[in-house]
């Protein structure tokens, strides 16, 4: 049956051959013509989106997206600063979405490796997959679903991640005084200036707290970390300082020479076990803070 | 060249003016096979099924963007400098100072969408079509791989302004790939060049960037290109007279003999 199947694939393509050989139209100059136009319009359309992006955006760097097709450029990269907005270029923006749905530590990997493989293999094997010789689109409703299905969801998940907006530093930092009174540790100072660091150095644009912040990358819902977590307020500055020493390797480093600096991330350590602990709101939230 | 019968001054004169061609090919031909000039005349003289159109443009197109990304790469790598002191410098000097420098530019940066879209559609409209099933299976797959190519010159070339845009997209990108099971671990100081993003990483996706991936790319465009002119471009499924189609009517498929069974069996597909 496979060699009846291959041997009529050979003779349709015998037959297109011939088809093409005896009532074919030669490349040049007819398809050349179409394809000339098209490449004509291709260059055209290039260099009109350069013309918009640069005579619709502001001079020099700013902080909001300014023109139709953003910034020239963006500050020069700092690596002293974790204030950062990882944000990819459009088309990896499903990628990028994929990582909110997944959480870490469990399931990221799906997110990040699990999903782009399966998709990747199942694209190079559609050849294999789609045996029959049929290609008329309406009688291929098996074909056609699946590929509007992925389009659909592709596109949702590049939406999606197109419109997912970061926290700006600004916005976070008025959340602190909810925080210490909602978490008890309006009177612990450390625990404020640790808040106050949360807020700034980009934390929130992976973690949540109290409803801020955005999630993204899998990074986990903070607000009740020192509950939750056992390591104490040295645990988690060793943590922030290089979380890839415990297997996280999602998470930048926040410590060593380009990093927050000891008194920060040890303010942060406080910050961080205050977080969740102090529900009877006691003088300066004793069981957290350690010191 | 030159038809033999009539060995005019014409043809004489034309046969002089086109000796560099008879010249080129006598030397890129081997026995049995066209060289050069003969490949070139092949490919644009090869007759195409009579109903293809506008569809069947998307492929030279996301060729043109694919040149268009060549030609600017090249200008721009002759003003940027892949170093962290100075990378970020040579960006706004190309785009404020030189002369159509933004341009330049700009192509680079939204010529690189336009070609990711272009590739898109094309392997949509492939789909579309049915154009990936027997005898082109192979020609898919090198589409694919160029897809994933074309998506990888974008994650490389993304740091290279070395803003804080690119840097940060790029810690998280590497760091998501250290995520991958087995050799995740190993692959981002691979890419970085250690365990920083620093002046080894920018160095190494500059090469990435600039040589090593459109050098693939080329070679894989270059190979599928080839075999389109190989199997050649099929027809549009739906329509009316496609290339290849059963013959309809009179002469049904010859039956072998009253004894030997036909070739096709009694069930259709």
């Amino acid at each position: 049956m496979t060699t009846r199947g291959l041997e009529e694939r050979r003779a349709e393509h015998a037959r297109y051959k011939e088809d093409v050989k005896k009532r074919g139209k030669p490349f040049f100059p007819y398809a050349m013509f179409h394809d000339t136009v098209m490449s004509l319009v291709v260059v055209c359309v290039i260099v009109a989106l350069a013309f918009i992006w640069k005579f619709t955006a502001d001079e020099g760097p700013t902080d909001d997206d300014s023109g139709l097709l953003g910034k020239l450029y963006d500050e020069k990269a700092d690596p002293g600063t974790t204030n950062f907005v990882p944000r990819p270029d459009w088309y990896f923006y499903f990628l990028f979405y994929l990582l909110r749905i997944f959480k870490w530590p469990d399931s990221v990997i799906l997110g990040t490796v699990g999903i782009p493989t399966i998709l990747l293999l199942l694209l190079l094997a559609l050849p294999f997959i789609d045996v029959r010789r049929e290609r008329r689109p309406l009688r291929r409703p098996v074909a056609m679903v699946a590929a509007l299905l992925t389009i659909a969801s592709m596109g949702i998940l590049t939406w999606n991640g197109a419109v997912a907006k970061e926290p700006l530093a600004a916005e976070n930092l008025l959340n602190v005084p909810n925080w210490a009174k909602e978490q008890g540790f309006a009177d612990n100072n450390d625990a404020v200036e640790g808040a106050k660091i949360f807020a700034q150095v980009g934390c929130m644009n992976c973690h949540t707290y109290l409803g801020a912040g955005t999630s993204n990358l899998g990074a986990p819902d903070l607000s009740e970390i020192g509950k939750t977590s056992p390591r104490g307020v040295e645990g988690f500055v060793t943590y922030v300082a290089d979380p890839s020493q415990f297997g996280n390797s999602v998470m930048p480093k926040f410590g060593g020479p380009d990093g927050l600096g000891d008194e920060n991330l040890r303010l942060l350590g406080i910050f961080l076990q205050s977080s969740g602990t102090c529900e009877p709101p006691s003088d300066a939230c004793p069981s957290a803070g350690g010191q | 060249m030159a038809n033999k019968k009539k060995p005019g001054l014409l043809h004489k004169l034309l046969d002089i003016l086109l000796y560099p061609l008879t010249w080129l090919e006598e030397r890129t031909s081997i026995p049995g096979h066209s060289g050069i000039v003969g490949g070139i005349k092949y490919f644009l003289f090869r007759k195409v099924p009579g109903d293809i159109s506008w569809g069947h443009t998307l492929g030279s197109a996301a060729f043109t963007a694919f040149i268009v990304q060549a030609v600017t790469g090249v200008i721009l790598a002759m003003y940027y400098q892949p170093d962290p002191d100075s990378a970020y410098e040579s960006i706004r000097h190309i785009t404020d100072d030189l002369t159509l420098g933004w341009l330049v530019r700009g192509m680079h940066r939204w010529g690189a969408s336009v070609f990711i879209i272009l590739l898109f559609l094309h392997m949509g409209r492939v789909f579309l079509y049915g154009a990936y099933k027997y005898p082109r299976e192979l020609n898919w797959i090198i589409g694919v791989l160029i897809l994933v190519l074309g998506m990888m010159e974008g994650f490389f070339g993304y740091l290279l302004p070395w803003d804080q845009t690119a840097y940060w997209a790029t810690v998280v990108g590497v760091n998501l790939q250290a995520t991958g099971p087995f050799v995740g671990p190993f692959l981002g100081p691979i890419l970085q060049g250690g365990t920083e993003i620093g002046s080894d990483t920018l160095a190494r996706f500059y090469s990435l960037h600039m040589l090593v991936l459109p050098g693939a790319l080329a070679g894989l465009i270059g190979l599928h290109l080839w075999l389109v002119v190989r199997v050649g471009v099929t027809s549009p499924p739906w329509s009316a007279d496609p290339a290849g189609k059963p013959r309809p009517g009179p002469p049904p498929p010859p039956r072998a003999g009253l004894v030997a069974p036909g070739p096709r069996g009694a069930r259709k597909r």
